[in-house]
């Protein structure tokens, strides 16, 4: 079977964990627990007849004070950037992990999840700065509270690891 | 020190400690902590595990540690914490260390429940505190946005009010303030002061409210005495808008006095020169020229732009200030573009 790390990257608490919990284990808590360092999951999932392992890094979330640690993208197929539609500066701060991501990492796969889709009408991230985002990223809205789009964001991305058109 | 001295810091200490030579195999040389158990079940001192046996996170640093052995660095290299599931799916952190002693390739693993959870429990305090400034920020924001709001409210009903008696358009009113505010944020003025330029910059002529209807609307060229009268707009107009305490309307005021002024010091009302002009004031009076020139009225046809910036780089020599007109020219594009998208309806 086909392995491939993958890493979940954003501002703290616009839920990178939850969507992996979703993801995962198919279950979300609005309690907000902030990780610490880093956490490996696994999930097999099977994209057009090929299996594909993926190991999912959630790695704690950048604030003011913590910095991504670039060791750990080592290694990374591909990316997910998360920002929480509710607070404006956590696409900001989701692009320029993107900028980051790939002076480190050169061009890989990514993907951007703009999370809390299930709130929708309270997002303060505009579609007209949506629009602004380079085309080449392709972005998705996703709910971990619901389980909107989550399997597709994670098999977006494992669709471009593995090459296969959309 | 004695190996037994060791064996018991590193049992107190609660760590795991492996040696490797090939980087490949991994032997555990101290009594194996009671929480590795929990991921080896059968590890003893002496057992070797193989690189593929380490967790995942481990395996990665494994990356690390080679380089800092093989640089027979200094000091010791940490790995971060990483999150294993522990029994009843706790989450436990560990962390590993990787040392080089004589020669020896050392990696040290520890778990210290307490102090890991004392970390987190104050990240988690930091960032909950982190995101209820982040909410107070927002708050802050809105309540400004609305007691903003109100203030267009008021000047967009005072500007109507002017407008009503005037030839000028509401949208060369709108326009003279979204030009103000690209040349304001072109110059680098703080965001508040954009904002303020964008919405007093089209109360400039605000004070022909005071001026009476058979000058104000004389289809003819004014007399001098009846210019005299017209002049007396900006006067009316600063006066109108002073001593608010409100930064916009201290802004509007001063536009309104000053924006006849001329950089040679020919203007009025008082003759100010050069710099002494607020550069509010000098902004608007180059963006009022060319909407004046490029666009047309009942009594003028629109000039081409090519024509409009002509005449207005011959009006640096005496009236505009030469160094802002450079940097109206540098941003004609973002300019052209508040011309389209505010065309005159009504013309």
């Amino acid at each position: 079977m086909i392995q491939k790390k993958i890493c979940l990257l954003g501002a703290f608490a616009v839920g990178k964990t939850s969507l992996i919990k979703r993801f995962v284990e198919s279950i979300f808590s609005d309690k907000y627990l902030t990780t610490i360092g880093v956490k490996i999951n696994k999930k097999a999932l099977s994209i057009s007849n090929q299996d594909i392992n993926l190991m999912i890094w959630d790695l704690e979330g950048e604030d003011d004070y913590t910095e991504i640690n670039t060791n750990y993208l080592r290694g990374a197929a591909g990316y997910i950037l998360v920002a929480d539609g509710t607070r404006e500066k956590t696409l900001d701060i989701a692009l320029s992990i993107h900028q980051l991501a790939q002076n480190v990492l050169g061009n890989i796969p990514a993907v951007l999840a703009i999370n809390k889709a299930d709130i929708e009408d309270q997002w303060l991230i505009t579609p007209e700065s949506i629009d602004n985002i380079d085309k080449n990223l392709t972005i998705i809205k996703t709910s971990a509270k619901s389980g909107d789009n989550v399997e597709a964001l994670f098999s977006t991305l494992s669709r471009k690891m593995l090459g296969i058109e959309e | 020190m004695s190996a037994g001295i060791l064996e018991k810091l590193y049992a107190d200490l609660n760590f795991a400690v492996f040696a490797t030579t090939n980087n490949e195999l991994f032997s555990c040389i101290t009594d194996p902590p009671i929480w590795l158990k929990h991921f080896y079940p059968s590890i003893n001192k002496g057992s070797q595990l193989t690189q593929e046996e380490l967790p995942a996170f481990l395996q990665h640093f494994i990356f690390d540690a080679q380089d800092h052995w093989q640089r027979k660095q200094q000091g010791h290299l940490n790995s971060g914490l990483w999150v294993e599931e522990g029994p009843d799916d706790a989450d436990w952190h560990l962390e590993a260390t990787a040392i080089l002693v004589d020669n020896n390739k050392l990696l040290l693993l520890s778990f210290n429940d307490k102090d890991h959870h004392s970390i987190q429990e104050k990240q988690q305090l930091m960032r909950e505190n982190l995101l209820t400034q982040e909410k107070l920020e927002l708050e802050v924001h809105r309540r400004t946005q609305q007691i903003r709001d109100r203030e267009e409210e008021i000047a967009i009903r005072l500007i109507s009010a002017a407008v009503k008696r005037d030839e000028e358009t509401g949208a060369h009113i709108r326009r003279i303030g979204l030009y103000s505010a690209e040349m304001a944020m072109e110059l680098g003025w703080p965001l508040s002061q954009i904002e303020d330029i964008k919405l007093a910059a089209p109360m400039h002529d605000i004070g022909k409210i005071g001026i009476p209807d058979n000058i104000l609307q004389k289809p003819g060229r004014l007399t001098e005495a009846e210019f005299e009268i017209m002049k007396d707009h900006s006067r009316i107009g600063g006066e109108m808008l002073a001593g608010s305490g409100i930064p916009m309307l201290d802004i509007a005021s001063s536009i309104a006095y000053y924006h006849h002024e001329k950089w040679d010091g020919s203007g009025y009302p008082e003759g100010l020169k050069g710099e002494e002009i607020p550069e509010a004031a000098r902004i608007v009076a180059i963006v009022d020229v060319y909407d004046a020139l490029v666009h047309k009225r009942v009594y003028k046809k629109a000039i081409p732009e090519a024509e409009a910036l002509t005449i207005m780089e011959d009006m640096t020599q005496n009236h505009l200030d030469p160094k802002l007109f450079r940097v109206f020219l540098s941003i004609l594009d973002r300019i052209r573009k508040i011309k389209q998208q505010n065309q005159d309806e009504d013309l």
